[in-house]
């Protein structure tokens, strides 16, 4: 199935891109993209699909943008 | 006493005197620094009802018992004074030398009073104190003026300046520092101008007290070295705040056409990725290792510094996604002396009610060139039109009529930061309960929302989240002055804050004691506005009403359909009372000020009204 990455500020430089298409594995959960993308499981972050937060052991469904965030506190 | 001065310098601009003042070690305990003393001298010394634009109002620079010392993010200092906009406690708190030359030349606490009967600056030399002519620099901007003051003093003293801005008393003028920082949004450069105060000029040349003064270097020092590293190794400050603008647009939470929209197709334009694609410097504040000013050119050519508000408000919120506009109304705004979240949020209504039909105007959403033309207008105050924008949105929207106060995007008279809460409860009640109008620096709780709880909740856990990050932001932070972002951003522990604070002092301090202090200063600000407004009440704390309005939702995306419920918002302010012990009103009952050794300030505020 095809999930969009979306990553947001810093996160972009570590992965080497911003915006991408993956071709994922059907029930990928949310945690099995941080491999994909060089992010460490434990760094502190956010993700949302199509809005939305979701938790790392949610499962992903065809179609879905996923944008993985540092925590930004509001400046 | 060690980490303070122990004086206040009470300058006094009618009668060109000053002099030197002690305060008492109790004060300093009870105060703190920064916003608490700033707050408890204007609780004392201003009469309710004074004209925040007259003689009477005061200016007030105050600094924490840790500013100038090598310690993260300390260069620092509180501006403020009854506030010209709101009409209840007003300050902001802005990076400049200041903070550390005051504190050097003897002073935790600058009061300007009086009226100066032509325009003057005011330079500060240890104990010496001249009031000198600011003729050849008024009217001029704050780039201007800054360079004029470095040509006589050279760059390394601390300057505060006003532009045309604040001489012309726009309601949201702001204070000027260090060419790039500004602070003040409740129109400190108002109050400033006003006075026909141009500029203050500090050199200090003193050690400042500090308990422990091996300790308190070797700790600060070494620690503004690990914030750095701690930067880096994140990498936020490649895009600094600015990187939190396509989040906003991906949740539905970026302003977008005076916050009628959450998202917008073009909102990449004007991201983080292309403001730093864009950078030409960097710039921060004085101690600080994790600095987040990305200067890029402008559209005419000039260096202008931005962060997420300024291109929120000016950029997305006027639906303008040129980064190198934006960056041109960010300049204008900051060479005027006038806040970039205010102006943006002003020139929005102005477009929006035009397009509802309040009133009649040539202003369009996505004009560029005319935004620019406005807001000199609005900073020279020329005409009908500039007197208008000058006095901000609550204002113009109770010139226009037609139900134009519902989308006057601003709380008690201040306008909004750039976060679109038409459906995030809790973030909304943090800018309903910010104590000096709409402002995200006392509270913002988005990422917590979204994350630790369900978007739709109004649950009592987002009004604790609320008094928690009050009690730090806009307690801690501003009371010691320093910068949050050390911790909000790279997560620095806040338990360092005690450990400065006891080197500095020698107590012995925990974070406890800290909100306790932060908790008597939220109750003062409170008890400020009661004593300005006896029949106050919970609606002045409301959110904007445009949000509570079903035809405002989203048409599409992840909050389609969605819209603040009144009556559910009212609930979530009754938590928020419950736990910041204040009655239905809003306001502290008897018990709490008790508890936070408020009695006399109930007694005072009894005058004018009853307390529960």
């Amino acid at each position: 199935m095809k999930i969009t990455i979306k990553l947001i500020g810093p996160f972009i430089y570590a992965a080497g891109f911003s915006e991408k298409e993956f071709e994922a594995p059907r029930s990928a959960t949310v945690e099995s993209l941080f491999g994909l993308v060089g992010i460490e499981k434990d760094r502190p972050k956010i993700v949302t699909r199509n809005g939305k937060a979701v938790g790392p052991v949610d499962e992903l469904q065809d179609g879905d943008r996923v944008v993985i965030s540092p925590l930004y506190s509001g400046g | 006493m060690y980490g303070w001065t122990g004086n206040i310098l009470r300058i006094d601009l009618t009668t060109k005197t000053f002099k030197k003042e002690p305060f008492s070690e109790e004060f300093a305990k009870k105060w703190v620094g920064g916003r608490g003393f700033a707050l408890k001298i204007l609780w004392d010394e201003l009469k309710p009802g004074i004209d925040p634009l007259g003689p009477e109002n005061k200016f007030i620079v105050a600094l924490g018992p840790i500013a100038g010392i090598p310690a993260p993010n300390t260069g620092k200092a509180v501006v403020a004074a009854k506030s010209p906009i709101t009409g209840g406690y007003g300050d902001g708190n802005i990076g400049t030398r200041v903070a550390e030359h005051l504190r050097k030349a003897g002073y935790d606490v600058l009061i300007v009073e009086g009226k100066a009967s032509s325009p003057t600056y005011i330079y500060i030399e240890d104990d010496k104190v001249d009031f000198l002519p600011a003729d050849e620099v008024w009217g001029k901007g704050t780039y201007a003026t800054n360079d004029w003051i470095y040509a006589k003093y050279g760059k390394g003293v601390g300057v505060l300046n006003i532009g045309q801005g604040g001489e012309n008393m726009v309601l949201y003028a702001m204070v000027r520092s260090l060419e790039g920082r500004a602070g003040g949004r409740p129109g400190m450069g108002a109050v400033m101008g006003s006075k026909k105060l141009k500029a203050i000029v500090v050199k200090g040349t003193k050690t400042i007290p500090v308990a422990d003064p091996g300790q308190m270097k070797a700790i600060g020092t070494g620690d503004l070295k690990k914030v750095g590293a701690i930067d880096k190794q994140t990498g936020w400050s490649i895009q600094g705040t600015n990187g939190v603008l396509a989040w906003c647009n991906e949740v539905a939470a970026l302003p977008v056409r005076n916050f009628r929209k959450t998202q917008h197709p073009d909102a990449w334009k004007i991201d983080g990725e292309r403001l730093n694609a864009a950078r030409i410097a960097t710039y921060g504040c004085p101690n600080c290792t994790m600095r987040c000013g990305i200067a890029i050119r402008d559209h005419e050519g000039r260096e202008s510094e931005l962060d997420y508000e300024n291109i929120g408000l000016l950029g997305a919120n006027l639906e303008i996604f040129d980064l190198d506009q934006v960056a041109s109304l960010n300049y204008l705004c900051d060479d005027y002396g006038i806040d970039t979240m205010s102006t943006g949020c002003v020139l929005s209504f102005y477009a929006d009610a035009i397009e509802h039909g309040a009133t009649t105007g040539d202003f369009r959403f996505g004009d560029a060139e005319r935004a620019k033309q406005l807001l000199g207008i609005a900073a020279r105050r020329e005409g009908e039109l500039g007197n208008l924008l000058a006095d901000g949105s609550l204002r113009m929207a109770r010139r226009f009529g037609h139900g134009s106060e519902a989308y006057a995007m601003q709380v008690k008279g201040l306008e909004l930061a750039a976060y679109n809460c038409k459906f995030i409860p809790g973030m909304a009640l943090a800018f309903g309960t910010s104590p000096i109008g709409a402002h995200h620096r006392e509270a913002w709780i988005i990422t917590f929302e979204l994350k630790q709880t369900s978007r739709e909740s109004y649950g009592r856990e987002k009004a604790a989240k609320v008094v928690e990050l009050q009690r730090i932001r806009g307690g801690l932070f501003e009371f010691m002055v320093a910068c949050r972002f050390p911790w909000i951003e790279l997560g620095w522990d806040l338990k360092n804050y005690p450990i400065y604070f006891n080197k500095a002092t020698g107590l012995d301090w925990t974070l406890d004691d800290f909100w306790k202090v932060g908790d008597r200063i939220y109750a003062l600000m409170k008890f400020f506005w009661a004593r300005e407004i006896p029949d106050w009440d919970r609606t002045r704390d409301y959110p904007p009403m445009v949000w509570f309005d079903p035809a405002n939702a989203d048409k599409e995306g992840p909050i389609a359909g969605k819209f603040l419920e009144l009556d559910k918002y009212n609930e979530l302010l009754d938590h928020f009372y419950d736990i910041r012990g204040w009655d239905k009103r809003g306001i502290p009952t008897k018990k709490t000020a008790a508890s936070l050794g408020l009695d006399k300030e109930a007694g005072e505020v009894q005058k004018y009204t009853k307390l529960e």
